[in-house]
């Protein structure tokens, strides 16, 4: 039992295809957003450790750097004072600040403070005893003034440095990502240019090889060459194409069959009536608008009914057959003729006038009257034909075939078996 | 309701939004917070010459009132009866420095650190802590007293830190034991440098650390609400504007 199934098709389906790229993408481009999401956080990340940790911890460095400055400049004041009350009012500032946390929580700050602390202390005993002791240890206080000045220097700088490490954590990460940003953007480009090449190659351009086969579609032409395409769906359609292109060229070779049997007479294979009419007249418009010769003629079998009633309609039917025959051989190729109805034949001789075409019609009858036709029973019989010809170069073909069964019928008139032009007096030809 | 209403709605909104007029800080009509002062404790909240209350604690309680867009009313207590006037839920806000003990914090709720705080033993060099039969002026509820209660000292209790250079100068006590900032204010005191005390820093870990002020626990909100502000301020430079108006250094 045979079936109609196809063989599966070797490719991939365009959706497959489609969902294969976008995944391949999406992943893709998810990764990148993943990352992308990451240097945000980092950012996030560095603003908050900026906010939260980085800006007190500045504040508070500049605090205890302003304290030291107060340190220092109490100090000064213990040197600058003559009172030992003022001095020991400093003294006491210094001694308050030099322990407060803020100070003891820095342990160089706090060093620093309590060397001040125990040197001005000493400084402000010995004062009490001795003004002159201020001036004397004066020197090395400027060396601890300076040290503390120093001191709250750093710190100042400190605290510019840690917002900086800060930002530049931030922008580290902002830089990152922008370089990732456009990585992510040249990804996304590349993708939309091989989308579109695949589209291109894949899709639109075996579409438009298709377009293109379908609308040059031709049974008298070879079908351009399709595919092969990876896409199932576009082998679907060139398929269908290749089997349109096909059905086509059968279709056309049937119609032609079918025009050539409507053209055709069934019995002998001679051009059939209409099918004369209409060429004959395109025939006889294209020589009278060149004003070439033309000429028509009518031929008629003798005594073809009598033949018929004696031997029957098979012999007739031979005889019409074996007078096709004759006429094929004893015309040019050039000759139009067909079967008029029953045993009357109609001609059309291109490019001579009738007084040339009198030979043609010679010959056919001459070849008709020597030959011996052989009927389906074995017996053989002669016929001879009657023919008329009329000039054709100046009138309709209906006039000229009027004219030429005219002359047809002055031939049967005048005995048969010859050939009489229309207009023309003198006969020719002989009895059968 | 269809879409262009709401549109409408929306419109109307942010054009009231844009024509009101910016806040920038407490003003009337705003919600009242009650708030708890010391009278007598320079520099941190006294009556200044003028009757009014000032000091670091009463001017950093108004930025803070003022950041949070409130208006605050200020009412005095002592350092005896704030921690039990701020748990019975009398004033919302005690602007006072009290150290954050866990005494203290299990009755109520404590702000983020105002500022961090040491204990001054003050005294002639020649005593100390160790002194025996010493008497020693501390102010009555505060943390300081309740060491006090732990030694063998004879406590002069006083109402405010005011008082502390009063019963020195009046020879009531030989020493006095008191926060950081309120020796500075001490010593500022009329007649204070003839008493020729020397500061001297306890190491004892209940006498310091953080010092913040007390919240009712009825409250959390505004607790919530004043440590955001607070740490505000002590971002914007105002916390050390007022620093510097009433302290000779940075006690944060």
């Amino acid at each position: 039992m045979q079936t109609d199934e196809k063989p599966a098709k070797q490719g991939i389906r365009a959706d497959r295809a489609m969902a294969l790229v976008l995944a391949v993408f999406s992943l893709a481009f998810a990764l990148a957003v993943g990352m992308l999401a990451l240097d945000q956080q980092r950012v996030l990340d560095a603003n908050s450790h900026l906010q939260g940790e980085t800006v007190p911890k500045v504040i508070s460095t500049q605090r205890l750097a302003r304290n030291l400055e107060q340190l220092r400049q109490e100090g000064e004041r213990i040197f600058a004072n003559n009172s030992p009350a003022a001095r020991q009012q400093s003294m006491f500032v210094v001694t308050l600040i030099a322990s407060h946390p803020s100070i003891l929580d820095n342990a160089p700050a706090a060093r620093l403070a309590g060397e001040a602390e125990a040197f001005l202390g000493e400084v402000v005993r010995l004062a009490a005893q001795d003004q002159q002791a201020l001036r004397q240890r004066y020197e090395v206080w400027k060396a601890l003034s300076g040290r503390l000045g120093n001191q709250v220097d750093d710190m100042s700088t400190r605290g510019v440095d840690l917002i900086s490490n800060d930002l530049v954590v931030a922008n580290l990460a902002m830089e990152t990502a922008r370089y990732k940003l456009m990585a992510v953007l040249i990804l996304l480009g590349l993708f939309v240019i091989v989308v579109m090449l695949l589209v291109r190659r894949h899709l639109i351009a075996p579409l438009q090889r298709s377009v293109s086969a379908l609308s040059s579609l031709d049974a008298g032409e070879a079908l351009p060459a399709l595919g092969p395409s990876r896409l199932i769906e576009i082998q679907a359609i060139e398929e269908a194409v290749r089997e349109l292109h096909e059905q086509i060229s059968q279709n056309e070779a049937v119609r032609q069959e079918l025009e050539k049997l409507a053209n055709k007479d069934g019995l002998t294979g001679l051009t059939n009536r209409r099918h004369f009419m209409l060429t004959a007249e395109i025939e006889l418009q294209r020589a009278q608008r060149y004003r070439r010769p033309v000429t028509v003629g009518m031929a008629d079998l003798d005594y073809f009914k009598k033949l018929n009633d004696t031997y029957g309609h098979a012999a007739g039917d031979a005889v019409l057959k074996a007078f096709a025959g004759m006429v094929s051989e004893a015309l040019r190729q050039s000759d139009l003729v067909c079967r008029y109805g029953g045993e009357e034949f109609a001609f059309l001789f291109p490019e001579i006038a009738p007084s040339e075409a009198i030979a043609l019609a010679e010959r056919l009858r001459r070849r008709c009257a020597d030959a011996d036709v052989t009927l389906p029973d074995g017996r053989k019989v002669r016929v001879t034909a009657s023919l008329g010809l009329a000039d054709a170069s100046e009138c309709p073909i209906e006039i000229a075939l009027k004219h030429a069964d005219e002359a047809l019928y002055e031939a049967k008139r005048q005995g048969r078996n010859r050939v009489v032009v229309a207009g023309i007096p003198v006969t020719a030809g002989a009895s059968a | 309701m269809t879409f262009l209403p709401r549109l409408a709605s929306c419109f109307s909104l942010l054009v009231g939004l844009l024509l009101c007029p910016v806040p920038t800080g407490a003003a009337a009509g705003d919600p009242v917070l009650r708030v708890a002062v010391l009278d007598n404790s320079p520099p941190m909240a006294f009556i200044d010459a003028q009757g009014q209350r000032n000091g670091f604690s009463v001017s950093l309680m108004r930025a803070l009132c003022e950041e949070m867009r409130v208006t605050c009313q200020f009412s005095s207590t002592t350092l005896e009866r704030v921690v039990e006037v701020v748990a019975a839920g009398q004033v919302d806000v005690a602007a006072v420095n009290l150290l954050d003990t866990p005494e203290r914090r299990a009755r109520v709720l404590f702000s983020r650190p105002v500022f961090r705080s040491r204990s001054i033993w003050l005294a002639p060099v020649a005593l100390g802590p160790e002194s025996a039969g010493i008497t020693v002026a501390v102010v009555q509820g505060s943390a300081q007293a309740a060491y006090a209660q732990t030694q063998s000292w004879r406590i002069v209790p006083v109402k405010a830190n005011g008082e502390l250079t009063k019963a020195l100068l009046a020879g009531d006590a030989q020493a006095a034991l008191a926060p950081m900032p309120t020796v500075l204010g001490m010593l500022q005191q009329p007649g204070f440098e003839r008493l020729g005390l020397v500061p001297r820093v306890l190491p004892v870990a209940e006498l310091g650390g953080n010092v913040g002020f007390a919240v009712s626990p009825e409250r959390p909100a505004v607790k919530v609400q004043i440590d955001a502000a607070l740490d505000r301020v002590k971002r914007d430079g105002r916390y050390d504007r007022i620093n510097s108006e009433f302290l000779p250094f940075r006690i944060d």
